[in-house]
């Protein structure tokens, strides 16, 4: 049908040209090799910047990490730490002195604007780290000097020094253990950057180029890239691993959902991120629906520095009054797990006697007028305009939780700007309360209470309830410092229970991260934590998929 | 004047009723007409004879099929959208936004326009002269242009579409005016009242006015499903009446993300609006048509 | 045709300072600091606002503070767009040719397909065809132009899988950007894929076309219809049926030449309409135009991007219009010693 079709298209535009001139051909064995050799991906935006190191962006991770960029280390199918520039590493017993051995045989991309006279060596690891680490680095104040996931997990504090043993050797020294030292280090931040590049770049002073036009190690290079319309790479044909299969790969930037379900149907696109209409993608042949269980939370976050937010009876009363249970139903399609706390049950840090949530307008309503509120109020919700897994339609979530809180006499009025704004204007703290969520970087416990609601947080990005509470963030300290899991584990239940009664957010839901393709589109491309990579990925002619498939399984789960 | 019946006369069918005359015997247009005429009424009654709320919805009924699907429910005859709000009833109540209010704007802007018209062609000289090429100027917009440029200016919102739909529409309204009452003025039976004493207003209002209504009114139609498609317009691009009002395009665009799965939710919308758009334009033909036939008569 | 040129270029150049003082006063009507929404650059700095203020001389009394805008502008500076903090003429640049594409090719689809129609409907004036062919022009301008594009991806995209349904051409194609016009970057490339790219882009441009195209063509079949009854009922045209001429040689020697040069004059109004159009369908097409860009301006209230987006596409519309007035006087000597517009 697919061949056929195509034909068909062929013959039709065909007409059309025929007008214009008599010269044209409909050559279909090299359209075919030209889209057997290419996948499209149709993503949901544009990347900020194509340094990863300066975002928390899933999106911009997504277009960057694992495409571009190599970490030192990363993780592996089973979830455990494996090597990758650095081919081993050794940590001393008292965890403060992290040791890398590199690989030699690295090479750097070559672009149109970079042309690379050696190999990646120590010297690229200690530029990408001092960047973010030395406040006086010529580079650290390039593209805002902001590092926000390297700030969240505190690491400049954490970090005294790193040394160059030799060319292939590279030296940690923390101040103190910590636990969640490697686990950082796999995450989609902390890339590296080749240093000779960015030395190229110092004579003309174009230092941001660096972070707009990217050199890294990575299986493709960045061939073309048109703001809100299209990033094109090409693959890296010296790549140290595997080279990818696929020669070019097209972000094809659609952020409206119905674009990117039909591109999909139309087969415009062969992979599409957070596909909508499961069921109408289910029902295809062709093609097929994918998840992967995230460690992620989708909340509902209430300004505490605002009132009426600042009172913790009112923030207690809202909370019981949303129906949370109808909101997993509607806006997530039931494939979310109803979550109690801030952390999901898959994570081994969770506390099984986390107490059940409860829906309670009643209570909700008696809390109110103790707080003073028996007339009720008017609040807003600011609804994030993207799509995420965590949140898959924020506008629709808040016209629920309006209709939950008219029940209460609280009348809520939605707001929303495009995303960048949105983001701005939540920092400066002025909206009443808003939904968001996070997405876990890597699967250790402290990337979900730390970033959400620490208080360092609660100046810098991540913390938009303004909440700060010293206990908290003692409890968060304590379970860094020691090595014991059952230690850690008792803490981070301490910490629980202070969200619980604090309420600076209510938790929604823990939900996964969806993905559509063509069944011609093979290989994995969900990573497990956060991230896509396209490494692995190849296309089947279209004439042999149909033997190879079998189309019943339509939807493939991978669990993590 | 009174002046009594002596002589059985022959009553002649004003200007007017002639045309109605016409019109009637027209099916097509009386089709119009009729529609027209619901349409004007469910804006008024929706919200007494819909039979749900068009806001909140129940989530028990998410996503129904309209009645006639083997899964629907007869409870919910137009089915329900993703927050399982009826469509019946959000259409009704749309009716009143989308339909209603460009009705309302269309009359508000005639009586605004109407008024600059004819004072404006009751003046001459420069002043003329200026409003003539300014309203050249304006008329060669778009008008959906136009009420994009102003809602940028003023924000998106449904008022603010409201407000600069009627801007919109007036100039059109004052071109028309000034044209047909300079016209009228130049014929012998205004010269009769004129030689009778009558003022300028009282010509206006005694012999203009009645031949000129059946103009404005044709053109008051063009306007009207002019009004719905760019209410309807700005309301599917976002601009328009915001979320959770059921305004026709704006319900359209929210089912958009469902199009695949429940096309309800995109069809129904649609042709709520073709539905308000043809109706209109019948009229308006139907209008057209009777004033033709009676020029020949 | 000299004094026409002259009163058409006094026109012009009047039109176009009428259009660049609207959209100065554009900025002083938008929310926020007239010289920020000048310029947009909303980060600036004290020192670097100072310049600004300087640059386009916002101390001064308000004639000279248009003066510096109009020099901004005409030097091709239209400030830098307040979402992307990217200059707004290369954005423009990229842009504009794209709409100019689909436009264009709509009118032709509008008026190759509207004319024609219209005609048959004259010929067959009060028969049958003549009242299907007006119920259809009918129903075509009735339905809102967003539905049917929605309509026409489900058909023609979803269901047959005929024509795509997003975009200029298939993102596989690099095709080097020299105007901006894809079909003849596709012939300047050296790409070894040309012809499929073009076939490709054709692909394309159809179904969004179609759809720009379906309210402008009722209007022509309403247009020329009305010219086509009114040319028949001419002198010259019941002369030439006296003369013995047969039905086919009156209609394609006389009625449609003459009927043709009526439509011609209401082309450059309709083109204005037809623009608007493409703007929603910019947005349901996905197609890189300047519409879709403005409307997203709308939204993220950029309002350096929507001054100097709407400052072009109206001054694209003008230069529309005043072209077909020169095509229509160059056909109709009578239309030059005319004064302008009636």
């Amino acid at each position: 049908m697919a061949v056929l079709t195509m034909k068909f298209n062929c013959l039709l535009s065909l007409a059309l040209v025929s007008i214009v001139s008599s010269l044209v051909g409909c050559s279909e064995n090299e359209s075919l090799s030209l889209s057997e050799r290419s996948i499209i991906y149709c993503s949901e935006g544009s990347p900020e910047t194509f340094n990863p190191q300066l975002s928390t962006s899933g999106t911009t991770s997504d277009a960057t990490s694992r495409l571009l960029y190599n970490n030192l280390i990363t993780y592996k199918e089973d979830n455990t730490l494996g090597p990758a520039i650095a081919k081993s590493w050794h940590v001393t017993r008292d965890g403060k002195k992290i040791t890398f051995y590199l690989r030699n045989d690295i090479p750097f991309h070559q672009t149109s604007y970079f042309t690379p006279t050696r190999n990646l060596n120590a010297d690229d690891v200690l530029f990408s780290f001092n960047r973010i680490l030395d406040k006086t680095h010529e580079y650290h104040d390039v593209s805002g000097g902001s590092y926000p996931f390297f700030q969240s997990v505190k690491f400049p504090e954490l970090v005294e020094r790193v040394e160059k043993i030799n060319d292939y050797t590279v030296r940690f020294v923390l101040k103190r253990n910590n636990s969640s030292f490697l686990a950082n280090l796999a995450t989609d931040y902390a890339i590296i950057l080749s240093k000779e590049y960015a030395e190229q770049l110092i004579p003309t002073n174009s230092h941001h180029e660096i972070d707009i036009l990217p050199v890294g190690t990575g299986p493709f290079l960045l061939k073309d890239y048109r703001v809100g319309s299209l990033i094109r790479f090409y693959r890296h044909d010296s790549y140290w691993q595997e080279k990818a299969k696929i020669e070019q790969l097209v972000y094809d930037i659609s952020p409206s959902k119905t674009t990117r379900l039909t591109k999909l149907l139309a087969k415009e696109c062969d992979v599409s991120s957070y596909p909508i209409a499961h069921a109408k993608i289910a029902e295809r042949n062709d093609l097929q629906l994918e998840s992967v269980t995230s460690l992620n939370v989708g909340y509902f976050g209430f300004n505490t520095k605002k009132p009426p937010f600042d009172n913790k009876l009112v923030r207690q009363a809202v909370s019981l009054a949303i129906n949370k249970q109808a909101i997993i139903d509607t806006v997530y399609r039931s494939q979310a797990a109803r979550a109690k706390s801030i952390l999901p049950e898959t994570s081994w840090a969770y506390d099984k006697n986390t107490p059940e949530d409860i829906y309670d307008p009643i209570r909700a309503k008696s809390l109110l007028e103790i707080a003073g509120y028996a007339q009720g109020f008017d609040m807003d919700i600011w609804a994030m305009p993207v799509q995420r897994a965590y949140n898959p339609n924020a506008v629709t979530m808040a016209k629920l939780i309006q209709a939950d809180l008219k029940k209460i006499g609280v009348k809520v009025k939605i707001v929303s700007y495009e995303w960048s704004t949105f983001l701005r204007r939540l920092s400066l703290g002025e909206h009443q309360s808003f939904l968001l969520g996070w997405s876990a970087d890597h699967p250790d416990p402290d990337n979900f209470f730390t970033p959400m609601l620490s208080c360092s947080q609660s100046k810098t990005v991540n913390n938009r309830t303004f909440w700060c509470n010293k206990e908290y963030d003692q409890l968060l300290q304590d379970a860094l410092e020691t090595t014991s899991m059952k230690k850690r584990k008792q803490y981070y239940a301490k910490a629980m229970a202070i969200i619980d009664e604090e309420v600076p957010l209510l938790p929604i839901a823990h939900s996964k991260r969806f993905q559509a393709r063509d069944t011609n589109v093979q290989g994995k491309i969900l990573a497990n934590f956060g991230g896509i990579s396209f490494h692995h990925v190849s296309k089947v002619p279209l004439s042999a998929t149909n033997e190879s498939e079998s189309n019943d399984a339509s939807v493939q789960e991978v669990e993590q | 004047m009174a002046r009594e019946k002596i002589y059985l006369e022959e009553v002649f069918p004003s200007p007017f009723m002639q045309l109605w005359g016409i019109f009637r015997k027209t099916p097509v247009a009386m089709v119009g007409f009729t529609s027209f005429i619901f349409l004007i009424l469910l804006a008024i009654f929706a919200p007494l004879i819909a039979p749900y709320s068009p806001v909140d919805g129940n989530l028990d009924m998410i996503l129904l099929p309209p009645a006639w699907h083997p899964d629907g429910d007869v409870s919910y005859l137009l089915g329900t959208d993703d927050l399982g709000r009826d469509m019946l009833s959000r259409l009704m109540y749309g009716t009143s936004l989308t339909f209603g209010l460009s009705f309302i704007v269309v009359i508000f802007s005639l009586v605004i326009g109407v008024i600059i018209g004819s004072l404006s062609a009751l003046t001459k000289g420069v002043k003329s002269s200026f409003l003539n090429h300014f309203l050249d100027v304006i008329l060669s917009i778009p008008s959906l242009l136009l009420a994009i440029i102003i809602v940028a200016i003023l924000g998106p919102g449904i008022s603010n579409t409201v407000w600069a739909i009627a801007i919109v529409f007036i100039p059109q309204f004052i071109h028309i005016t000034r044209y047909a009452v300079k016209e009228e003025f130049r014929k012998d039976y205004v010269l009769a009242s004129r030689l009778d004493g009558a003022s300028n207003f009282r010509i206006l209002y005694y012999s203009v006015f009645p031949n000129i209504v059946e103009r404005l009114m044709s053109q008051a139609t063009l306007a009207q499903s002019a009004a719905i498609l760019d209410i309807a317009t700005l309301g599917f691009l976002g601009l328009g009446a915001q979320i959770p009002l059921p305004e026709w395009g704006a319900i359209l665009a929210n089912g958009l993300e469902r199009f695949y799965i429940a096309p309800w939710t995109v069809y129904l919308p649609g042709l709520a609006i073709l539905f308000a758009v043809v109706a209109t334009n019948l009229v308006g033909e139907g209008i057209r048509h009777a004033l033709k036939l009676r020029k020949e008569n | 045709m000299l004094t026409f040129t002259l009163r058409r270029l006094t026109l012009f150049i009047f039109t176009m300072l009428v259009l660049t003082l609207l959209s100065f006063s554009l900025s002083f009507l938008f929310p926020g600091d007239t010289v920020i929404n000048h310029s947009g650059q909303i980060n600036a700095t004290a020192s670097e606002l100072q310049l600004l203020n300087d640059a386009y001389q916002m101390d001064e009394n308000i004639f000279s503070q248009y003066k510096a805008y109009l020099s901004h502008v005409l030097s091709g500076d239209f400030g830098q767009s307040m979402a992307s903090q990217s200059p707004i003429n290369h954005e423009l640049k990229a842009l504009l040719p794209a709409t100019m594409e689909l436009s264009l090719v709509a009118l032709l689809i509008a008026m190759l397909t509207g004319i024609p129609l219209g005609f048959i409907a004259a010929i067959k004036h009060n028969k049958t065809s003549d009242n299907a062919i007006l119920s259809l022009a009918m129903l075509g301008y009735s339905i809102p132009v967003f539905w049917l594009g929605l309509l026409a991806i489900l058909l023609f995209s979803i269901t047959l899988g005929w024509l795509p349904s997003a975009g200029q051409i298939s993102l596989l194609f690099e095709i080097e950007f020299v105007t901006g016009i894809q079909f003849i970057d596709i012939l300047l490339s050296d790409s070894p894929y040309k012809w499929q790219a073009f076939s490709n882009a054709s692909a394309h441009i159809i179904l969004p076309a179609c759809v720009i195209a379906l309210a402008p063509a009722t209007i022509f079949i309403r247009l020329s219809r009305a010219a086509m009854i009114e040319v028949l009922a001419a002198s010259y045209i019941r002369a030439a049926r006296a003369k013995g001429l047969s039905f086919n040689q009156i209609i394609f020697r006389h009625a449609i030449r003459n009927a043709l040069i009526k439509i011609i004059r209401h082309v450059g109004l309709q083109f204005a309409n037809l623009v608007t159009i493409a703007m929603v369908t910019e947005v349901i097409f996905s197609w890189p135009g300047i519409g879709r860009w403005l409307i997203e301006s709308i939204y993220q209230r950029d309002y350096t991007a929507i001054q100097s987006g709407l400052l072009v596409l109206s001054c694209f519309i003008f230069i529309v219009h005043i072209l077909t007035d020169f095509i229509y006087a160059a056909l109709n000597p009578l239309a030059r010693g005319n004064k302008y517009g009636s």
